[in-house]
């Protein structure tokens, strides 16, 4: 880099209207982390370098400017929307960075009922599209638990996906077209057609890039007709996780496509059902929707397989439901939890990740074993599986542990790291995927090379490719 | 486990010199009900039973609090031994083993229904949502005869629809004093503990001698730590105790038969004021607005 803080400072303040170029210190502090090392934001601790300025980007052109002013001074850049990421791809691994915040491309552009298809800019929060498709009866079909908070540049650079997503499909099944710009200035929009076979799907280049190739300006998405009175739910529990997923498998190779597909394990389920599973109880529970003959033989068709396995009972669907309509996540459940964090020293993080019908409960044992045996501190570690394909699923390793003898700085390296290891050691030991739906970040980059194996070189050579001069969101998918 | 009658070898030793009994209550967890969820049950009240149960706040932080006077107390060169109390059926021993993994010497439930009527769904309603007047005379008695107890701390009140006199109500039954709105205990020695709480006129603290009750209100302490697995596999074989309302010589049916009131429906006001959202480029621009718009008048008049 050939600039001083304050040259970077200065030059983004000749590209856009000086106000946009925040540098208060509270903001550039907070603005170092996410999630990842949200203890750090909550104790107020800080060990990340900070970035330079965080700049409000609100036009493509501008960002398109500002990507040119960074790449000529070989500045690095991060991408930034609703700012929920959980595998530290905000955190700034390098001084004086530059965070172009989406936030405020915040213009839901069109929605077509008659293409069922809606376009949006970066930084409109997903909440707020799937409430106004809603108006018209439509859904977007996303349904992230962070769908209050997330927005849209953030979820498709991250391949999020959501609760109803044995239906619906992940992000990279409803995005249909999108704008995005390069390091270099340039921007290119990609047309939203129904599928073509002019070569490769090149949306895959920056769905889920996390901000390390490209920056997302505008996204177009799906739409589907909504017909929540439809919905039925259906609940069982049962003693071992083997079966849930023999379950789940059942369903899915059957040919059945109920909008949610879950297993609990013991530990998840007690933080959930506690009011009516016994202390070993796993649960398995289902959601059909769509027109109503649909959900209606879906639910059948779920019910009849689950029958032929007698372990598992039957609960009121009214619990299921119930729970249902509480699971995302809105600022106010954010700041209770990390009330009860800086109280408790008892932090609750997860990692997920995907493997076949054959591997799954193998890694889940195996994980999970390791992970009590080998780390302190432990109050919970379990998980769910809560997205199903025909050939295999996802497990979304839920733990929390007291974090004792060190400060929030160390919380990371004592025992964050060292769990995300073992679960990603004994994901990849078995041909599974480490990363399901959060994206690589930071925090799961050392393991990226053995994630692809010989694929890596596609990988790597979009990176040299698009972005030969690594200003974008340095540390993130490829390890410093 | 088990209905058994009063275990007189449960009775704590001389050796403890200070025993703190805490009380809870499983509450259903409102926030976790839509506002069309508010269903009336046929009962009367709000359909609560599909919905997680959670400690009631205050009584969490009762229960935190508790645990972290006898770490003082200990500090101190005395001994505070730690009982908790859940007038509730089986969907509180979750909770009473996770207090028990804390380090809590004893934990007990008493059934909510007379001995043998005992409703064990889990999740089920408890039967004495709204009595005031048995729940106070379970705590008393419990505190007396079996524990023994030379403070009893519990939160100031459960959740929408309570009576809020459970902690006066068992003052009363013991004949001792009942501070309320208490947010921090800490013992001085093995008689006098200092206890800060919030009056009229605001915060005082002060300095107590002999039994009493805290009714503990938003303390700043307001969630119970977590036990490891360890500690869990450490003390999982310490028994939860159960114990009959009538072992304790309180007959639920006779004393319900006189709490004549009964809530049979709720019903939140609507206090929701209208607001403007202020358009502007800039925050400068919104102040200016607001300033404008709104406060230019009231300042000119004042
Ligand atoms: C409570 C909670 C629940 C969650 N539940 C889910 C869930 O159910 N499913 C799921 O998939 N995820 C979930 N997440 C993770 C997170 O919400 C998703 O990763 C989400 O997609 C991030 O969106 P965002 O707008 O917040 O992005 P940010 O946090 O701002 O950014 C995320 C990543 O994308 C990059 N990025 C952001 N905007 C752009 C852009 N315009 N162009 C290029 N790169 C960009 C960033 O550099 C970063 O690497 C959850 C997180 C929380 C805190």
């Amino acid at each position: 880099m050939d600039l001083s803080r304050e040259g970077v400072v200065d030059g983004l303040q000749r590209i856009v209207e000086p106000g946009d170029v925040i540098t208060d210190e509270k903001i550039l502090i907070e603005s170092s982390v996410d999630n990842f090392r949200k203890l750090q934001n909550i104790f107020g601790v800080h060990t990340m370098p900070v970035p330079a300025a965080v700049v409000m980007a609100r036009s493509t052109e501008k960002v398109a400017a500002i990507l040119r002013f960074a790449d000529r001074h070989g500045i690095n850049v991060i991408p930034r929307t609703g700012g929920t990421a959980t595998e530290g791809g905000l955190e700034s691994a390098v001084p004086d960075s530059i965070v172009i915040d989406g936030s405020a491309m915040n213009e839901v552009v069109n929605i077509d009922a008659y293409n069922m298809q809606a376009t949006c800019q970066c930084g409109v929060p997903l909440q707020v599209l799937e409430d106004r498709v809603r108006e018209l009866g439509l859904t977007t079909g996303h349904s992230p638990q962070s769908k209050p908070v997330a927005h849209m540049g953030g979820l498709v650079a991250t391949r999020s996906i959501g609760q109803f997503s044995t239906l619906y499909g992940g992000i990279e099944d409803m995005v249909v077209g999108l704008e995005a710009v390069f390091p270099n200035g340039a921007v290119t929009r990609i047309k939203n057609v129904p599928r073509r076979a002019a070569g490769p799907d090149i949306r895959h280049v920056v769905i889920g890039n996390e901000g390390a190739l490209c920056f997302i300006t505008e996204v177009t998405v799906k739409l589907f007709p909504y017909f929540p009175e439809n919905n039925v739910f259906l609940g069982y529990t049962l003693k071992d996780m083997k079966t849930g997923f023999e379950a789940l498998r059942a369903v899915m190779v059957n040919g059945y496509k109920p909008s949610v597909a879950r297993v609990y394990d013991p530990g998840d389920a007690g933080l959930h059902f506690s009011h009516f599973v016994a202390d070993d109880d796993c649960v398995l529970l289902f959601m059909a929707e769509g027109p109503a003959g649909i959900a209606k033989a879906t639910a059948a068709g779920v019910e009849g397989i689950v029958a032929a396995f007698p372990e598992c009972t039957r609960v009121d669907s009214a619990y299921i439901e119930t729970w249902f309509n509480d699971l995302c996540w809105g600022p106010d459940k954010i700041t209770a939890e990390d009330e009860r964090i800086r109280q408790t020293r008892n932090v609750n993080r997860t990692t997920e990740i995907s493997a076949d019908w054959s591997s799954i409960n193998d890694i889940y044992q195996a994980a999970r074993a390791r992970i009590i045996e080998e780390i302190p501190d432990i109050t919970m570690m379990g998980g769910h599986s809560s997205h199903s394909y025909i050939n295999g699923t996802n497990m979304y390793f839920n733990y929390f542990f007291n974090v004792v003898d060190v400060g929030p700085a160390e919380e990371t390296t004592k025992y964050y790291l060292p769990i995300i290891s073992i679960i990603c050691e004994e994901t990849l030991k078995r041909g599974g995927s480490i990363v399901h739906h959060h994206g690589i970040g930071k925090a799961r980059a050392p393991w990226v090379k053995d994630e692809y194996g010989s694929s890596y070189y596609i990988l790597e050579t979009l990176k040299q490719a698009f972005d030969p001069d690594g200003i974008m969101n340095k540390g993130t998918i490829f390890p410093l | 486990m088990g209905m058994g009658g009063l275990n007189t070898e449960a009775i704590p030793s001389q050796m403890s010199d200070l025993r703190v009994l805490a009380c809870f209550k499983a509450t259903p967890d409102f926030e976790a009900l839509r506002e069309a969820d508010w269903a009336t049950a046929a009962a009367g009240g709000v359909e609560t039973r599909y919905v997680r149960r959670v400690l009631n706040c205050f009584d969490e932080s009762a229960l935190e609090l508790a645990l972290r006077l006898s770490e003082t107390a200990a500090r101190r060169g005395v001994r505070a031994e730690l009982g908790a109390l859940s007038v509730g059926g089986r969907d509180v021993e979750p909770y009473l083993k996770t207090l028990v993994a804390l380090g809590y010497e004893r934990a007990t439930r008493v059934p909510p229904e007379a001995a043998g009527g005992e409703s064990e769904v889990a999740g089920g309603e408890s039967g004495l949502d709204f009595a005031p007047g048995v729940v106070a005379s379970i705590i008393a008695a419990y505190a007396q005869r079996v524990a023994h107890s030379d403070l009893v701390v519990l939160g100031w009140r459960s959740g929408p629809g309570d009576s809020g006199t459970v902690p006066f109500r068992v003052a009363e039954a013991l004949g001792w004093p009942c501070l309320t709105q208490v947010t921090e205990v800490e013992p001085l020695s093995d008689d006098r503990l200092r206890v800060a709480c919030v009056a009229d006129d605001g915060p005082l603290r002060l300095t107590l001698r002999g039994p009493c009750v805290l009714a503990v209100g938003n303390a700043v302490v307001s969630h119970l730590r977590v036990p490891t697995l360890k500690d869990r596999l450490a003390r999982r074989h310490r028994p939860i105790e159960v114990l009959a309302a009538a072992d304790l010589g309180v007959d639920i049916a006779a004393q319900r038969h006189r709490e004549t009131c009964l809530p049979t429906g709720f019903e939140t006001i609507d206090r929701s004021r209208r607001g403007v959202v202020i358009e502007g480029q800039s925050p400068h621009d919104k102040a200016q607005t607001l300033f404008d718009s709104r406060l230019r008048d009231i300042m000119e008049t004042l």
